[in-house]
């Protein structure tokens, strides 16, 4: 996947967990949860959803690191570079 | 290897919402559920052609769509279904009525401000102090037991407005007598004032029948008329169950819904199940009549909640019901919904388990009769002759309850000890519904949702 991929992704699945998600105003570099309004319970579903669609296991102590969409994209492109 | 990833007993509202989370991520789970019918304590069923509700009056926990952090929406994106195409009712307006005076509120907090201003004007400014701490206020933090009355008269310094404030709240979710945890008091506090009462357009049957229809869309799989026998552990670990066939069915994980009792029995957990065994039951009687003639004072009530003494006594009563306070509910009394069919009033109030119980069949139908025209009597006080010549009359008394719903002694609000870890002594045996600690139809469902997360996706 490429970088681009991985953002759309991610897009897609936070899309899935909140059908009132907005993105015109997203900035990558902010933690999403606040731009989104997303709860922990939220959270949680974003590593729930990228398990369930690529088979990813995270750990929790890695969570912080989905905390923006760049972080995400730089967490995920060795994860997922063959998918 | 075993059958299933995770069996959860009990196909209510709880074990629906926890089934629905597991199978979305890939669980695989399967429901069992002892009757013919999911929903537990909030079922249906059919007499004379007419559909009748058990337990839903209404939802506590109102939220419109939009609001992310409400409750009831939240629980809508856990369980990945539409809140936007999810119809909801608003409650017109409900009353709490004492000897002394009444006030009216509704889904607006504004309402109740102005009443208690009008009818306590000295401690309006205490209970808008009040709102604001209990909604800062955390109630799903581990904490002791605090006493709720104590609270409140410490803030209200008024033993009248406390007990008026604390009716809806105790008989809407209250599993201990007299008093109640101050946690709570807070969840029942924002679910019934700050956040209101509604209906979802429909019928309980609806609701259940797309929960049921979302679970399975998942892959959930669901078996009725399976009751279990036991929970089977070996050491430290859970390994399925037995029916009461005589079935057994392996499973990584179980999570019951039965209450704590109720699981304490088919696992063999050495609890005091006295200590876990509520004592607040309740009979109800649903009339159907042609039509609703209130009289003009009470004409659009939602929900009356009535006392007809001095203070409140919110125990076991001493007789087989204790029609002196209770609830009077008029399912068709909300915003916006259609009326074909005759008119449905509910009334409950509290019953001692212990008496339904010891009586033989003669006296159980005596009973059901003599406390349904006590019961008759408190509500003509209040209304007038308005539920005379009905079109039909039913009541389920605390062993209806029991018998259908699994809730020891018919207590409707479970243990009065809350396990809100929802662990047990095994491993991979967890306990979600109302002995969890979450209350009403979206607790129960937020509840079976978060044990879900917590201990079998993480």
């Amino acid at each position: 996947m490429t970088r681009d991929d991985i953002k759309y992704l991610i897009l897609d699945i936070i899309q899935d967990i909140d059908d009132e998600a907005e993105f015109d105003n997203l900035d990558e570099d902010k933690p999403l949860r606040d731009q989104l309004d997303l709860d922990s319970m939220d959270f949680l579903d974003i590593v729930m959803e990228l398990r369930k669609r690529h088979k990813l296991q995270i750990p929790e102590e890695d969570y912080p690191q989905l905390a923006t969409l760049m972080s995400c994209v730089n967490y995920l492109e060795p994860k997922l570079k063959d998918a | 290897m075993p059958d299933h990833q995770l069996i959860i007993i009990g196909g209510g509202l709880s074990g629906l919402a926890a089934g629905i989370r597991a199978a979305r991520f890939g669980l695989k789970p399967l429901i069992v559920e002892q009757h013919s019918l999911p929903g537990g304590l909030n079922s249906y069923y059919f007499r004379q052609g007419h559909l009748l509700e058990t337990g839903l009056h209404a939802m506590t926990n109102f939220a419109p769509p939009g609001l992310k952090h409400a409750p009831l929406n939240r629980l809508f994106r856990q369980l990945q279904l539409s809140r936007k195409e999810f119809t909801t009712h608003e409650q017109i307006e409900s009353e709490v009525i004492f000897p002394q005076t009444s006030l009216r509120f509704s889904n607006d907090l504004n309402l109740l401000c102005e009443e208690i201003a009008v009818r306590f004007p000295a401690a309006i400014d205490r209970f808008r102090a009040l709102v604001k701490e209990v909604d800062a206020y955390d109630p799903f933090a581990e904490r002791p037991w605090q006493s709720a009355r104590a609270f409140l008269r410490s803030r209200l310094a008024d033993p009248l407005l406390e007990d008026m404030l604390l009716l809806p709240l105790m008989v809407y979710g209250n599993a201990e007598e007299d008093d109640m945890d101050l946690g709570q008091f807070a969840i029942m506090f924002r679910a019934v004032f700050l956040e209101g009462f509604f209906r979802p357009s429909g019928t309980i049957k609806d609701l259940l029948e797309l929960l049921l229809a979302h679970y399975k869309h998942f892959g959930g799989e669901i078996r009725f008329r399976a009751p279990v026998a036991q929970i089977l552990h070996e050491g430290e670990q859970v390994r399925g169950i037995r029916l009461q066939s005589g079935e057994e069915l392996f499973a990584a994980a179980v999570l019951s819904t039965v209450g704590i009792p109720g699981t304490a029995e088919m696992s063999g957990w050495p609890l005091q199940a006295s200590r876990y065994t509520g004592r607040m039951s309740f009979m109800e009687t649903i009339t159907l009549l042609p039509e609703l003639r209130l009289p003009p004072e009470r004409s659009g009530k939602t929900i009356i909640f009535y006392n007809q003494k001095e203070r409140l006594a919110y125990h076991r009563p001493s007789g087989p019901i204790d029609a002196s306070w209770g609830v009077i509910c008029f399912p068709g009394n909300f915003h916006g919904m259609l009326h074909d069919g005759p008119a449905q009033v509910r009334v409950t109030n509290a019953a001692n388990y212990d008496l339904w119980r010891q009586a033989d069949e003669a006296e159980y139908l005596r009973l059901k009769e003599v406390c349904g025209q006590q019961a008759g009597a408190a509500v003509r006080k209040i209304l007038g002759d308005c539920c005379q010549h009905p079109l039909f009359q039913d009541s389920f008394t605390p062993l209806t309850i029991e018998r259908y719903t699994s809730k020891c002694a018919g207590a409707v609000y479970g243990s009065p000890v809350k396990i809100k870890s929802g662990k047990t002594p095994w491993r991979n045996l967890f306990i979600a519904g109302t002995d969890q600690g979450y209350l009403g139809i979206v607790g129960a469902m937020l509840s079976g949702v978060t044990i879900v997360n917590q201990h079998l996706l993480k």
